[in-house]
């Protein structure tokens, strides 16, 4: 690379540049207190997983470019280009990263590695060597948002395939999975998959709620990418529709990043206030619950049953307590796991690694403390709601042999409603 | 139109949830030659929409996306 | 040694306060003109009021309590290392001051005889916290980790506590506060004077290179990682956001 490239890159971090990110990096002691709480360095013992290392390489650039004492004295920070080396080790680092924060939640400053590492993703994709996969999901999302007429039919007869089935749940031949219903008061942004569609629409029917279902799924590739400005367009492709249908409310998935996205960063994103609610599916069904708008059964789920917060949710989202109510609601036989919350251990399946093969090993290893916490728990279900945790735990279930059973949680609701259709088969 | 296209790949994508069968489509695309075919069969319906619009935005082109018997059946051409 | 003194204990503090106020000034003025993320950084649990984030801001930079549950060692070290250095800020201010009450309680004997203790107890404990570190950056991960920077701040901190320990050790019984207290207020009030009893004893030594250590490590306080003093704050405000 030469020099104006180089200079390029590095620029990249300058754009980037705000208080919070500056502090960070200024403030960081290399204490290194973080490395215990990486699921991912303490599956691997690697040096590049440790959080601080990873920060260190953002560092190291901002200090050789930026920072008046690096400029100064480059030696004593180790100061360095951003050339091919440090790229390489950037690019494991920034997309290994799930962006569980946990070494946030540890840290004596509360450094959030996984914002300097969004800033680390900018300077790859800058570079050209953004993850390709990512980008490519990301694309293809924003490809169905603008051309979302092309996908209309084959949107609409997936929907009512999949209205057929909820009534086989529901044994209510009037159960429907509304398609573009105008003033709503539900917008249901699910995900691609029939999965997180169907119990949602057996719950939202039972509880007769208002709803419509989104033409779009909630998942943002972009984000995990770390392109902003593509996470922005395939957010907004559900916030139009939403605007354009009138509702006043939308409803996410139990999909970790999809409530972080749309509650957190989405108006940061597009600079404009959301004009209505956010809410996450389990807060729902925990009202639903809790008002006696849907029923449940204790019993009907056999088995000691655990709960795994995702960290975009429990950590990073606050939602701590609905899914656990949720689950205690249907089971007397709840143990959680140690620790749990705010202290929960990653699964190893976040931000965006399930879809990246070349990780395959490192995020193997890296569930290593969730194998030990469900082995401690002596449960046999694992309520799970974020996709990427339920991928990477049941491979984990597989290859540690757990026999374990992995569950949505609304999954196991719609399991444990007293239904006078088919008991359906779990997702 | 099946018939004259020869399969280079198959692909048994059943029971993944979406988006993991584009995602498994997109990481064997680079196992066929350009001009290549992949063979797809996915049970989720979302594949319908994701597999497509993975294709239009990677330049690739899919020849055949349809429902058979519960299945959703798919051929894919390597393009570039 | 008269020339000594003159250059670390005087005009080498006239020169460490410039570069440490206006660097510090400057650090701030950094941050506070760089606009904040637009992006709400918090993470859970949150409290809900002005007063329960600020509780909680005050809990995690203070006792970093999340942090002493994963790691109690470095936990310990580092909280009794901070610990110590305040109370070792707090005792040198008897080189402004006698403070009020204490020597009317315990007599200038006394008060000399708790100084000595609490001064004692203070180097000591830094002195550990410091070998601790130096220690801790020699293996594994944490030598990995560690630049330049980490050892620079390390031997000053170390040279700055070892001579203030000699001077606490070697000439605690000789050498009294109202002697350093002398000197000290000549500084401060811009008629610096080297007093008879520091020049007639060895002490000078002592001073002189405590005071050279001290004055290098807060001219460069303001441009190392040692500003966590004063942006954990913020960054320990912004986890509640």
């Amino acid at each position: 690379m030469d020099a104006q490239q180089l200079t390029t890159l590095a620029g990249v971090i300058d754009k980037k540049m705000n208080r919070q990110l500056k502090q960070y990096i200024d403030i960081c002691a290399r204490c290194a207190i973080c490395k215990d709480a990486c699921h991912q360095y303490v599956g691997t013992g690697d040096f590049k997983y440790l959080p601080a290392r990873r920060a260190e390489l953002i560092r190291q650039v901002y200090k050789k470019y930026f920072d008046k004492t690096g400029r100064f004295v480059p030696a004593l920070y180790e100061a360095r280009d951003p050339d091919d080396n440090l790229l390489d080790e950037l690019y494991d680092s920034a997309y290994a990263c799930t962006g569980c924060r946990r070494c946030m939640y540890y840290c004596p400053f509360s450094i959030d590695t996984a914002w300097i590492l969004s800033v680390a993703k900018a300077i790859l994709i800058a570079a050209g060597r953004g993850n390709e996969m990512l980008g490519q999901l990301a694309d293809a999302a924003i490809f169905k948002g603008d051309n979302a007429e092309m996908f209309n039919d084959v949107m609409i007869s997936g929907f009512e395939d999949i209205q057929e089935e909820v009534r086989a749940i529901t044994g209510n031949p009037e159960s429907q999975v509304p398609v573009n219903k105008q003033g709503a008061d539900i917008l249901y942004v699910a995900l691609a998959g029939a999965h997180s569609i169907r119990p949602a629409a057996v719950i939202f029917e039972e509880a007769g709620e208002s709803w419509t279902i989104s033409m779009f799924e909630a998942a943002n590739y972009g984000f995990f990418y770390g392109d902003a400005e593509k996470a922005r367009l395939i957010t907004k492709r559900y916030i139009d529709e939403a605007i354009r249908l009138g509702v006043k409310e939308i409803v996410v998935p139990e999909c970790g990043h999809a409530y972080r996205v749309a509650e957190f960063f989405y108006e940061a994103w597009s600079k404009e206030p959301m004009p209505f609610k956010v809410s996450h599916i389990l807060e729902k069904v925990d009202q639903y619950i809790k008002a006696g708008r849907i029923t449940v059964d204790k019993g009907l789920i056999e088995g000691k049953v655990t709960y795994h917060d995702p960290c975009q949710l429990g950590r990073n989202g606050g939602k701590f307590e609905e899914p656990r109510d949720i689950v205690k609601a249907v089971t007397d036989n709840f143990v959680d796991l140690t620790p749990n919350r705010a202290e929960q251990w990653c699964c190893g399946g976040g931000g965006g690694i399930v879809a990246m093969e070349e990780f395959k090993d490192v995020r193997l290893a890296s569930g290593i403390k969730k194998v030990e916490q469900l082995k401690a728990s002596g449960a046999s279900v694992l309520a799970c709601p974020c996709e990427n945790c339920r991928l990477q735990i049941e491979e984990l279930n597989e290859v540690h042999e757990l026999g374990l059973q992995v569950w949505q949680v609304i999954d196991l609701v719609v399991a444990a409603m007293p239904l006078k259709g088919k008991k359906p088969m779990q997702a | 139109m099946s018939e004259e296209n020869k399969i280079d790949l198959e692909l048994d994508l059943k029971g993944l949830l979406c988006p993991l069968p584009m995602v498994k489509v997109s990481q064997n695309i680079g196992k066929v030659e350009v001009g290549g075919i992949i063979r797809a069969v996915a049970t989720d319906p979302g594949a319908m929409a994701d597999i497509p619009a993975w294709a239009k935005s990677t330049g690739n082109e899919v020849l055949q996306a349809e429902k058979v018997d519960g299945q959703f059946v798919f051929l894919v051409k390597r393009v570039k | 040694m008269e020339t000594y003194l003159w250059i670390t204990s005087v005009w080498g503090i006239y020169l460490a306060a410039i570069v440490f106020f206006g660097g510090m000034a400057w650090r701030i003025y950094e941050w506070s003109t760089t606009p904040k993320s637009p992006v709400r950084l918090g993470m859970f649990p949150k409290p809900k009021t002005k007063l329960g984030r600020f509780a909680k801001l005050m809990k995690d930079t203070f006792i970093a309590p999340q942090s002493a549950k994963i790691e109690p060692t470095m936990w310990i070290f580092a909280f009794a290392f901070h610990v110590a250095a305040l109370g070792a800020f707090v005792g040198h201010a008897r080189l402004i001051h006698e403070f009020p009450f204490l020597p009317e309680l315990l007599g200038e004997a006394g008060m000399n005889t708790f100084a000595a203790w609490s001064g004692s107890i203070a180097g000591v404990i830094m002195l550990a916290g410091v070998l601790y570190w130096i220690a801790r950056r020699t293996y594994g991960p944490f030598k990995n980790l560690s630049v330049p920077e980490d050892y620079l701040l390390l031997f000053l901190l170390l040279g700055v506590v070892t001579m203030g320990d000699h001077m606490r050790f070697v000439y605690g019984d000789i050498v009294h506060a109202a002697t350093y207290r002398e000197w000290f207020l000549s500084v401060i009030t811009f008629r610096p004077e080297i007093p008879h009893e520091l020049l007639a004893s060895n002490v000078g030594i002592s001073l002189g290179t405590h005071m050279l250590f001290t004055n290098l490590f807060l001219m460069y306080f303001p441009f190392s990682k040692l500003i966590h003093s004063i942006g954990s704050f913020s960054s320990n405000l912004v986890r509640s956001e």
